[in-house]
């Protein structure tokens, strides 16, 4: 997909966001509607012009991404002198990479809902080392134990947060 | 009062009070650190154990704790973009970039006596101005404390990175995202589809959380290296440097402690406003406003000099009336009562000697919290360098875990996620999260202060109001001078290229 696409698939969804808030704020009391009605309104007309304008503009201008603008005073990594890193800064990230990286989040998401904190960021550090393959496994496993002792003594027993113990926590009982 | 100003600074010579002191500060700088942990889980934890102790001890553990969450803050928001709490956003524009240039230590040790130098103002402030202030306060109403948050808004365009329109709508999308919950003026649940989690609204350090700590981590995840590659970007600042920083910019720091002060005597008005507005002068005052966002040491010591002033400003309204001008300050009432202390006009009678106790303990705690932040900045600027597969699942689990222990509820990792992929799609089509977060922090406070000013004057309450009046013409003012200094250069470089053209 191309650039301009995306962004107008951005613009599109921002857009549903602020006509949703206007049709929403049909049903609030006058007092209630006061600021975020004008705001929803505000939004609509600032997204359209948006709209408008990244279409009319040349699709160089819309290549900017915020991986790729070095730092200014920095000098530009040269990825043939870099060894070992990949060569991202100056190439968009493919759509591959980018689902991997919302993958990762949806993976400690769903753990986290599942088993609770603790376990899972016990199986997410030490599946994440295991499957990056960045540590040996002893080292890894060590890492992850470690971690996870930490996580657990300074939030839960330091702090004395109310552990959460996953939806599954139910069917385990259950056979219990 | 030269009397009570040395029993004050007596009663800390105990053992016990200095005892309580360090575990206060080092128990505060580890709370501070922690994602979506601040200030006020940091005493609402230690209340507990508070009763008991001699009065000293005990205030030295509640505030030392207190005072050093400020600077635990920074430095994630520093090294990782992750702000502590909501005051440490602020943090997050210019130090982050610093520590991305190899400047970490530099600006580490720039926030740490940004901070010291902010808290001693702020200390020095409280003793001198305590029975000086009631006027003032009382002078003051809703219809100023809207204008001040206008204030902050003014820091938008700051942020909009070369597109006005797109900063404007994050900034529009983040005050409707802050309208999520029951509206505070009328109890109408809004935009909460009759989900009852969304009914206390979404809480800003789980929105931080995700806005930023989780979508730089995808980023990290998607790059494969560190945040800092040592073998493209070497360490090249100094912990002296930072210090020499701060020292050199002390306009900016009495400046930016002044407006701290005067934000933690306003009750109500968080640090997070704190951090911002001084951020927004130190923009506005600037004779090179576009080095902002990139790495100007400015921008770090601003808000953390305002925040570190911000505590003594705090504390006047709580000693002086029993009106905290916090969340934190409202703890610290708890513990008065439990010390069986009286906040109000006795407090600087009866109890003058408690007071200057306090000075003296913002002033100490700030001191040991900056002793010990200079001695472990090289060692904290190495965590940027550390390789992205450690880094990812490390942080992202805490960020999660934090996010859950904000308020215990698991919901809570929920909407961290939903903002984190939020936080990187803005990110990647350059919708600024800065701005997004500035307008979650002054929506509330613009709305209730609306809607009060509204009914106490009526629909043309500025020109009841000349005080707000002034303000606004002073906002105006310091929104439009950064362009008309744009403006003027353009002009006179468009002159110069003319003269050499001849």
């Amino acid at each position: 997909m191309s650039r301009r696409a995306q962004e107008n698939l951005a613009a599109v969804a921002l857009l549903a966001v602020f006509a949703g808030v206007i049709v929403l704020c049909q049903d609030f009391g006058p007092r209630a509607r006061m600021i975020p009605l004008p705001l929803g309104i505000l939004g609509v007309v600032l997204t359209l012009i948006q709209i408008v304008w990244q279409n009319l503009r040349s699709t160089d201008e819309l290549q900017m991404d915020m991986i790729a603008v070095p730092a200014p005073g920095v000098a530009a990594p040269n990825p043939e002198t870099s060894p070992g890193a990949k060569p991202l800064a100056g190439r968009a990230p493919s759509w591959r990479e980018e689902a991997a990286a919302f993958g990762i989040v949806a993976v400690l998401l769903a753990l986290v809902l599942l088993l609770g904190p603790v376990p899972a960021v016990f199986l997410f550090t030490g599946g994440y080392f295991l499957f990056t393959r960045h540590y040996s496994l002893r080292a890894g496993l060590i890492y992850t134990a470690v971690f996870t002792a930490a996580t657990y003594l300074l939030f839960f027993v330091a702090l004395e947060i109310q552990p959460y113990h996953g939806m599954l926590a139910p069917i385990v009982d259950h056979f219990q | 009062m030269l009397e009570a100003i040395g029993s004050g600074l007596a009663a800390l010579a105990t053992p016990q009070a200095i005892l309580f002191m360090f575990i206060g500060v080092i128990y505060g700088l580890v709370i501070g650190i922690l994602p979506g942990l601040g200030g006020v889980v940091a005493m609402a934890l230690l209340l507990p154990f508070t009763y008991g102790f001699e009065k000293a001890a005990t205030l030295a553990l509640l505030l030392g704790a207190h005072i050093a969450t400020i600077w635990g803050d920074s430095v994630t928001s520093i090294l990782f973009s992750v702000p502590g709490s909501a005051k440490g956003l602020a943090l997050c524009f210019d130090g982050y970039p610093m520590t991305k240039q190899g400047q970490a230590t530099r600006a580490l040790a720039a926030s740490a006596t940004g901070a010291l130098m902010g808290g001693i103002i702020g200390a020095v402030f409280l003793a001198l101005c305590i029975p000086l202030i009631r006027p003032v306060i009382l002078a003051l109403g809703p219809s100023e404390y809207l204008i001040m948050a206008l204030w902050g808004l003014t820091v938008i365009a700051t942020f909009s990175e070369g597109s006005l329109i797109k900063g404007l709508i994050a900034s529009v999308l983040g005050v409707l995202v802050a309208f999520v919950g029951t509206d505070v003026v009328t109890a109408t649940p809004r935009f909460t589809f009759g989900i009852e989690f969304l009914m206390d609204g979404i809480s800003f350090p789980v929105a931080m959380i995700g806005l930023f700590a989780v979508s730089e981590m995808m980023k990290l995840a998607i790059r494969g290296t560190p945040i800092v590659d040592r073998e493209l970007v070497r360490e090249t600042s100094t912990v002296w440097q930072g210090v020499k920083d701060a020292g050199s910019h002390w306009w900016l720091v009495v400046r930016s402690s002044f407006l701290g002060l005067w934000i933690g005597v306003l009750p109500g008005v968080g640090a997070s406003v704190a951090g911002l507005a001084a951020y927004a002068q130190a923009v506005q005052t600037s004779s090179t406003p576009e080095r902002f966002g990139k790495g100007a040491v400015e921008g770090v010591i601003a808000p953390d000099a305002t925040m570190g002033a911000n505590e003594g400003g705090g504390l006047m309204p709580t000693l002086a009336f029993g009106i905290p001008g916090g969340e934190s300050m409202a703890l610290l009432l708890v513990a008065f009562i439990g010390l069986g202390v009286v906040p109000g006009p006795d407090m600087l009678t009866k109890h003058l000697d408690l007071v200057f106790s306090m000075v003296w303990i913002i002033v100490i705690a700030n001191i040991v919290v900056t002793v010990i932040g200079l001695a472990i900045c090289p060692a904290l600027a190495r965590l940027p360098t550390l390789h992205a597969n450690l880094m990812v699942p490390i942080v992202l689990s805490v960020c999660f875990v934090g996010a859950y222990a904000t308020r215990g509820r698991i919901e809570d990792v929920v909407v961290a996620a939903v903002f984190g992929v939020l936080g990187y799609v803005m990110d990647k089509y350059r919708y600024s999260r800065a701005n997004f977060v500035i307008g979650m922090v002054l929506a509330v406070m613009i709305e209730r202060n609306l809607h009060i000013s509204l009914t106490l004057y009526g629909d043309d309450f500025l020109l009841k109001r000349p005080i707000a009046l002034a303000m606004l013409a002073f906002v105006v003012v310091t929104a439009a001078l950064p362009f008309v200094r744009s403006w003027y250069r353009g002009k006179s470089r468009a002159a110069a290229t003319t003269e050499t053209g001849r």
